[in-house]
């Protein structure tokens, strides 16, 4: 056997994502909004579903509801909807008990832009 | 016309005799070569096709594999496309030679995705399947997006553990009868019921295994394929397309919906219907995924009567991954494509060496495959007898 080690560091640079991956980093929800149909996407899409390639930033509060969640061995995971938002994402539930379906989307606490969503303090249980 | 003259697979699983993937390669290359009547001289185009120059430790791939094979002077390409970097190997060289660049291609698929890395370091490099900006830096694993996808069509179909549990059990059932297969299993529903939870509802028996392994098929245009092999299987349809990269931008999570636009493209290139199909080689990366598939591929309008009338076993209406599929069979990623279509092409012509071979072969078989959460499909349509 050949063993061989091959330590990567990559430095990405985020292009058009920047201010969206900044504000992640800050736990903020940074959306795109369509300049022609006004569709807000978030994760924000470069090109709209209308086909317009142009787009605005637009900030949400960061409050999501919860569409579906799976938990497991590979963690706990849902697919959610931010308040305002067209499009759901895929986001890390940190703290979520089976009846929380309402969440805030919190800092990741590190340098990479996870979305994590906490359930919102004082929200309704399902 | 584009005829499968040759068609061989090495044995999927996880390797510890010291081979490698050029090994196998090498392997399925030569028994397909010799199925095929041809020298080595008469291939024109190699399309290889590896998931990842990471499981591979190489670079431009389809360069050595050329070496290795003997084909230094053929054209040579290395197809990438996830999950579905076999079929898209296959669709490139039918291209190849329906536009007369090639006259006999061969495809070569192969990825050593269990021996030579950690199965974590597999899985984190699988996350980088999805939108690595987004989804991967959020530690979203593959089995935590097919089973979000997976819970809005099983709400919508009434699906439970049970269906499930059906499709695990029939995939490692079949594999049982493929010696070349890597995981051939009889499982009990409670066995599955009681494995771990991977991401719910998906546990870990209705997960595919990660596996090493290689395929390979001799493509001929018909008239230049020898005399002995002009009857041979033809591919009379092939159709690609794509969806959303992350599920959350879909209108429809729960639906396969660029595999329902391949097969389309595939069935009106051939002139067949989902009908016309009489058996299915289907991208079953999670016992869901294939129950998805079924469905977005036409060949249901009703799945749990279907299931429940045993319609996708052997001997059943429309028998769906009789090699045990990537659940049974195994899954390496670049030859899974690649080995769907030579399984097709055995089966048809009645010389697979599964016991599950039918006596009397339908007239077409369909061979599936996606990558990311049925992000890039491609479909291949396979007819013998024509």
């Amino acid at each position: 056997m050949i063993k061989r080690e091959l330590p990567l560091e990559y430095r990405l640079a985020p292009g058009w994502l920047t201010p969206w991956i900044e504000s992640v980093v800050r736990g903020e929800t940074l959306a795109r909004s369509c300049r022609a149909c006004g569709r807000i996407s978030f994760v924000p899409e470069r090109v709209c579903e209308c086909g317009c390639a142009e787009g605005i930033w637009k900030s949400l509060p960061g409050t999501a509801t919860v569409i579906r969640r799976t938990f497991g061995a590979d963690g706990s995971f849902g697919l959610v909807r931010f308040d305002y938002a067209d499009t759901c994402t895929v986001v890390e539930l940190d703290g979520f008990e089976l009846g929380n379906r309402r969440g805030k989307l919190v800092p990741p606490g590190g340098h990479l832009p996870k979305l994590i969503l906490q359930p919102e303090f004082g929200a309704a249980s399902a | 016309m584009v005829s499968v003259i040759g068609a061989s697979l090495t044995e999927f699983g996880r390797r510890k005799d010291g081979s490698s993937f050029r090994d196998w390669a090498a392997d399925a290359f030569e028994s397909a070569l010799s199925m095929s009547g041809l020298e080595r001289s008469d291939i024109d185009l190699l399309a290889c096709s590896s998931e990842s120059d990471f499981f591979t430790f190489q670079l431009n791939p389809a360069s050595v594999i050329a070496g290795d094979l003997g084909l230094t002077g053929a054209a040579s390409m290395r197809v990438e496309g996830g999950g579905a970097s076999g079929q898209l190997a296959v669709h490139s060289a039918v291209n190849a030679i329906r536009s007369g660049q090639a006259k006999r291609a061969a495809v070569v698929g192969f990825d050593p995705s269990a021996s030579q890395l950690s199965a974590a370091a597999v899985k984190e490099l699988y996350c980088l399947s999805f939108d690595a900006w987004t989804d991967g830096m959020t530690g979203t694993s593959s089995t935590v997006l097919y089973a979000l996808s997976f819970q809005f069509f099983m709400e919508t179909r009434g699906l439970d553990e049970r269906h499930l549990a059906q499709v695990t059990i029939q995939n490692r059932d079949n594999a049982l009868s493929n010696a070349k297969a890597h995981l051939g299993r009889r499982h009990s529903a409670q066995e599955i019921y009681a494995s771990p939870i991977i991401a719910s509802p998906y546990r870990r028996l209705h997960c595919s295994p990660l596996s090493d392994g290689a395929a390979a098929i001799i493509l001929s245009e018909r008239n230049s394929a020898p005399n002995q092999r002009r009857n041979a299987p033809r591919i009379v349809g092939i159709g690609a397309s794509s969806d959303k990269p992350r599920l959350g931008a879909r209108n429809a999570p729960g639906e396969f919906r660029s595999k329902t636009a391949a097969m389309k493209i595939a069935c009106a290139s051939a002139g067949l219907t989902p009908a016309d199909i009489g058996l299915a080689e289907i991208y079953d990366a999670y016992a869901g995924a294939q129950l998805q598939a079924i469905e977005a591929l036409g060949f249901t309008d009703d799945i749990i009567c279907d299931l429940e009338r045993d319609a996708f076993r052997p001997g059943g209406r429309l028998p769906v991954n009789l090699s045990g599929g990537l659940m049974g069979q195994g899954a390496p990623a670049g030859a899974i494509g690649v080995g769907q279509t030579a399984n097709c092409a055995l089966f048809l012509e009645g010389l697979h060496y599964s016991e599950l071979q039918p006596a009397s072969p339908p007239k077409y078989a369909l061979a599936d495959t996606h990558g990311g959460v049925c992000t890039t499909s491609a479909v291949t349509i396979l007819g013998v007898g024509l």
